[in-house]
């Protein structure tokens, strides 16, 4: 009888051991199962194949070399520098950023314009954590979320072991320690570049532009640019064709619907499309989250070849601008808003887009064209009667032109671009006189 | 108070709770496990007895080629030697009879001809063309042009001999002298992409296997007076049960498969 009952308390014993063994290898992996769920968001890897990288989308659009001398911008016709150096810090191991120093515009602009550096220039500012995602690198993902436009680097192999982050707005750098890395290849690609301007960085109203010292002489591009239907874009932005969309039509707009939550309205005279989600009413919470959204609904209505890049993003706005780009050079088409502009709202999300897209380019009949230096086009703008003071940015960019033609080539003419009382115009539209060196 | 009797109901219960999480474990266990095998490709596909080779999943790049027609076939044919050639501007192309026909009978046929190319007298720019034999056949021979970018099949592009017997008897000839780069490179779709692209498509029957799988440059359309060139893979397929093979086309850009009939290619 007593030998029975000490049987029974030692399988009870097993029995109790067993169960929280068990209980613990389920937890463990119903939580790896969670986890993977979050990984989803936060691994670089995990996008669709079929989208435009991320990469891509929020990519430096501008590479500035000194190479001791002069502080040139850099591209290659063939390469994508920009992009193929991005590319190469995949590799590198970066640590957490620490700060160096903040608000002293003198120091910047001695750290801007370092001697014997490269530095890769966004469009607009990022963070931190959103580089880290992009690089796919886990420390900067974790890393407190600074702000910067600028990664500089020095072109001396070994000698500094840091790259550095510079934000535009607060005149601050970080600087982040790197392993595995190398500037020589990045060297090599500067050295083959094709194209190059000796440029200033100087300092203006929406902080720091890259100013063309000399005449600068530019290609002109054509390409096929094409349309789709807007069918093609209701089943991606309504999730599913199954759903019960109700169509209106008034004039040239067209009115798709599904419930009160999905509207989107296409414009068929000027090609302008109107998406509003109002069941997307939360705003995005951090700015990697910021410009995830806005990838993922960048990457519903633009197909996976794409010449789109992230303009502008602000973040207190929630509102995120994208453009195509050629060459570095952003393209200015007929609309105001660029070719994407996405705004996130409590009341719902906006996403304007246009219905054409250079799709395949061509071989371009224009000739070259030689702009003037930035000085002289600030120069004009003050001498047509704007102060100094209304000129918001400035830009080098592509203008669409010759779009009616019969085969859907349209040729981009590069001239300079001048954001005034929150518009962008061409130098010429704004003061009648024009941006060609004489 | 039988505490004897507590124990066996505490056993019982910790027996059927081990018994309930065992067997919650082990059906988690196979949500993974099929989760696996949904997205292996390559093991659906062995199981279907299809055989890829080893499939190459590196990052590769392309660009937009242009060209223009130049009618430079058109100024140069008269330096032909030995043949019968006729000029078709309309096509910019060279359609030539050999007077004395070529003998290629055995397996060193490849070199006979790459021998008979070196001659500026026998074929104009000869060295810019590689043997294909993915585009070529039994009565065909077909030699793609290569430009610094890479190898262009397309007709526009190459050179195709017309095997009678064991004799070449003719050929036709295109050529681009050169093309250029329309914009900075892109990243294509890999080797590995391509074919799971295919499978999933139903593209790729079962108990085949790809006999080629080759990237190259390929019409897209004319525009502007030029011919613009976009890089496509070409998988051919041999279906192992009737040995007829079949040549897809993807666009490495996009990874879209090309439903065109595969006569763009060649006159094959």
């Amino acid at each position: 009888m007593r030998f029975s009952r000490r049987v029974v308390q030692i399988l009870l014993i097993i029995a109790v051991v067993t169960s929280i063994v068990l209980s613990f290898f389920v937890w463990s992996n119903t939580a790896r199962y969670q986890l993977g769920k979050d990984i989803d968001l936060t691994e670089s890897s995990s996008y669709d194949k079929d989208n435009i990288p991320i990469d891509q989308i929020i990519s430096p659009t501008q590479v500035i070399w000194h190479d001791g001398k002069n502080q040139k911008l850099i591209y290659n016709s063939k390469e994508n520098i920009s992009y193929t150096i991005q590319e190469s810090m995949k590799k590198w191991k970066i640590q957490a950023p620490e700060l160096v120093f903040k608000k002293d515009g003198a120091k910047y602009q001695q750290k801007i314009q370092q001697k014997d550096t490269i530095q890769l220039v966004y469009p607009t500012q990022i963070s931190v954590n959103t580089l880290g995602y992009i690089l796919g690198d886990k420390i900067l993902q974790k890393a407190s979320d600074k702000t910067f436009d600028r990664i500089i680097f020095t072109t001396n192999n070994g000698k500094d072991p840091f790259v550095y982050l510079a934000d535009d707005d607060s005149y601050t750098v970080y600087r982040a320690k790197v392993g595995n890395a190398s500037s020589l290849p990045v060297l090599d690609l500067a050295k083959k570049s094709n194209i190059n301007y000796d440029v200033q960085l100087n300092t203006m109203k929406q902080g720091i532009r890259t100013f063309f010292r000399e005449p600068i002489s530019m290609q002109s591009y054509s390409y096929v640019i094409t349309s789709k239907n807007d069918s093609e874009y209701t089943s991606p932005l309504f999730s599913s064709s199954k759903y019960d969309i109700s169509t209106s039509q008034n004039g040239d707009n067209y009115i798709y619907a599904y419930g009160d939550s999905l509207r989107l309205e296409s414009d068929h005279s000027t090609g302008e499309l109107t998406f509003n989600d109002y069941s997307d009413n939360s705003v995005p919470k951090n700015r990697l989250d910021f410009f995830l959204r806005g990838y993922n609904k960048v990457t519903k209505i633009e197909s996976s070849v794409s010449n789109l890049r992230l303009f502008r993003g602000n973040y207190k706005q929630k509102s995120l601008i994208y453009r195509e780009y050629v060459e570095g050079f952003p393209i200015f088409n007929k609309t105001t808003f660029g070719s994407v502009k996405i705004n996130f709202s409590r009341d719902g999300s906006t996403e304007m887009f246009i219905n054409r897209v250079l799709e395949v380019p061509v071989p371009s009949d224009q000739q070259k064209t030689e702009l003037k230096p930035t000085s002289d086009i600030l120069t004009g703008l003050v001498n047509s009667g704007y102060l100094a003071n209304d000129i918001e940015d400035i830009e080098v960019g592509y203008q669409w032109k010759n779009e009616e033609n019969a085969d859907n080539v349209v040729d981009l003419v590069p001239t300079y671009y001048v954001k005034m009382q929150g518009k962008w115009k061409t130098y010429s539209e704004w003061t009648n006189l024009s941006a060609l060196e004489e | 108070m039988d505490f004897r009797r507590i124990e066996i109901i505490f056993l019982v219960v910790f027996v059927s709770l081990d018994v309930f999480l065992l067997l919650s474990f082990r059906s988690s266990q196979h949500f993974f496990n099929s989760g696996s095998t949904v997205t292996s490709t390559s093991v659906e596909m062995k199981k279907r007895n299809i055989s890829t080779g080893k499939l190459d999943s590196d990052q590769q790049y392309g660009y937009y080629l242009g060209a223009k027609p130049s009618g430079v076939l058109g100024q140069n044919y008269n330096k032909l030697k030995n043949q019968s050639v006729t000029y078709i501007a309309n096509d910019d192309k060279i359609s030539s009879n050999l007077i004395s026909p070529l003998n290629v009978n055995g397996k060193k046929k490849v070199s006979v001809i790459d021998n008979f190319m070196k001659k500026d007298s026998n074929i104009l720019f000869g060295e810019k063309y590689t043997y294909s034999p993915q585009l070529s056949s039994s009565t065909k021979i077909v030699y793609a042009q290569n430009v610094s970018s890479g190898a262009i099949f397309d007709k526009t592009a190459q050179l195709v001999f017309t095997v009678s017997g064991d004799k070449i008897v003719s050929y036709t000839q295109t050529y681009i002298p050169s093309a250029s780069v329309l914009h900075e490179k892109s990243v294509l779709k890999s080797e590995k992409d391509v074919v799971d692209n295919l499978y999933t498509n139903s593209e790729i029957p079962n108990n085949s296997k790809i006999t080629y799988i080759n990237l190259a440059y390929t019409k897209l359309l004319e525009a502007n007076d030029n011919t613009i060139y976009i890089p496509v893979w070409f998988v051919t397929i041999k279906n192992t049960d009737n040995d007829i093979s079949s040549t897809k086309q993807v666009n490495a850009f996009t990874g879209a498969i090309i439903k065109d009939d595969s006569s763009s290619i060649g006159d094959n």
